[in-house]
């Protein structure tokens, strides 16, 4: 992405069962309901794409930009900071802050839509914390 | 995932978007966005700031509310009258007034205007028109009185006497006609209730009651329901009927609750083996 975008493009879309595949890999129908790969890249929903792709686009501006002006180093050192602390040693499921990241990504001191409204879609995940946790540490 | 995305989602629910469009194409669309209509005004004068808003909210062709608020606060001296979905114009301006509040605890000022029609107009533009919000921003800070209006896609606009919404032509017929700079309050609160009144006798859109708010660099005056040029009279007639008016020509009664006639037995048959389980 070395693009100096403003505001998402239309880009090509993709669609990953990576968050709803069982262990052999395929989509778990029994557990996150019927699904259909096909249709979600066709749709075209511009608004959907542009709100999810928002924050990702105006980040990779800025770090293109630090990259520029100042070198490799620097968007470097600002990922390797968020890096250190996403990492998170607790329960991945639980709904959880991160008020080093949000300090990091510079919205702490900010209300969006994001921090008061959870997408049903969130909600409705079962709270499967083994599962959850053999995901997360692959075994 | 080791770690989870940096980034904040959308907070916006797209769950049902594959499902619409699969409506959509056997043949269902989605149901029209009815159109709104209101009248807000704002006009600058020597001290500060006057906002007007008249109090009707429609639903089509529907009168939802004859008595609506359509100035929301901002902060102490930022008030922001909005047009379009009410939903869309509540929810905004109070995040925003959220947002500046926080903006104001960390910087330790007194807000600015700019800082909430910027705050604004990002937010617009980033959703590309969804959000149905048309609003008039003003207020007093130190840089002294302002006062924009905010499209739904996020433009704006700085203005001595800006008027928004589906009575806007008619509201600014009267500050074109009678806006001059340097007003005095009493002159230039006159001319707003006169061009709100304009939006509520001529737009269909607006009606009912003018609401009126006065910033100035001390104090801020919000005068609900400022003019009632349309209270309701009594009526003419009473329609109450008699008892007994409608004639009938058949009454029956029907008792919901079943009775029942319950014979208690002492000493019956199997009173015994009762007895025994205790």
């Amino acid at each position: 992405m070395e693009s100096l975008r403003i505001v998402p493009g239309k880009g090509d879309k993709a669609a990953t069962v990576q968050d709803t595949s069982n262990s052999f890999g395929l989509h778990d129908t029994l557990k996150y309901g019927p699904r259909s790969l096909a249709a979600e890249v066709q749709s075209t929903g511009k608004i959907r794409d542009r709100l999810e792709n928002w924050e990702a686009t105006q980040d990779n501006l800025k770090l293109q930009m630090q990259r520029q002006l100042f070198g490799l180093h620097m968007p470097m050192r600002l990922m390797m900071e968020r890096k250190i602390v996403s990492q998170n040693p607790h329960m991945p499921i639980l709904p959880q802050s991160n008020l080093h990241l949000d300090i990091l990504m510079g919205r702490d001191e900010t209300l969006e839509c994001a921090d008061f409204m959870t997408s049903a879609s969130e909600m409705a995940h079962p709270l499967d914390i083994h599962a959850d946790m053999e995901k997360k540490l692959r075994m | 995932m080791a770690t989870a995305s940096v980034y904040s989602g959308p907070g916006f629910d797209f769950t049902n978007e594959v499902r619409n469009n699969f409506l959509t194409e056997r043949g269902i669309p989605l149901p029209k966005a009815t159109s709104t209509g209101t009248t807000i005004v704002g006009c600058l004068f020597k001290d500060g700031v006057i906002l007007g808003a008249d109090t009707r909210a429609t639903e089509g062709p529907i009168v939802a509310d004859k008595n609506c608020e359509k100035i929301h606060y901002i902060t102490d001296n930022i008030r922001c009258c909005g047009a379009g979905t009410a939903a869309d114009t509540e929810f905004t301006t109070a995040l925003i007034s959220s947002n500046m509040e926080l903006h104001s605890l960390s910087t330790g000022r007194k807000p600015r205007v700019v800082t909430a029609m910027t705050m604004l107009k990002q937010m617009l533009f980033r959703y590309q028109g969804q959000i149905g919000a048309a609003l008039v921003l003003g207020g007093v800070d130190v840089t002294g009185p302002q006062l924009f209006t905010i499209h739904p896609h996020g433009s704006t606009d700085k203005l001595p006497y800006v008027t928004m919404g589906s009575g806007s032509l008619a509201a600014m017929a009267v500050f074109e006609a009678q806006w001059k700079p340097n007003m005095e309050r009493a002159e230039a609160l006159d001319l707003v209730c006169a061009a709100v009144s304009a939006g509520i006798f001529n737009d269909l859109g607006s009606g009912s009651n003018v609401d009126a708010c006065v910033i100035t660099a001390s104090h801020t005056e919000t005068l609900r329901n400022f003019v009632k040029p349309n209270e309701r009279v009594q009526k003419e007639r009473s329609y109450t009927f008699r008892r007994g008016t409608t004639e009938w020509t058949k009454e029956d009664v029907r008792a919901l609750v079943v009775e029942e006639d319950i014979t208690h037995i002492t000493g019956g048959r199997g009173a015994e083996e009762a007895m025994d389980t205790s």
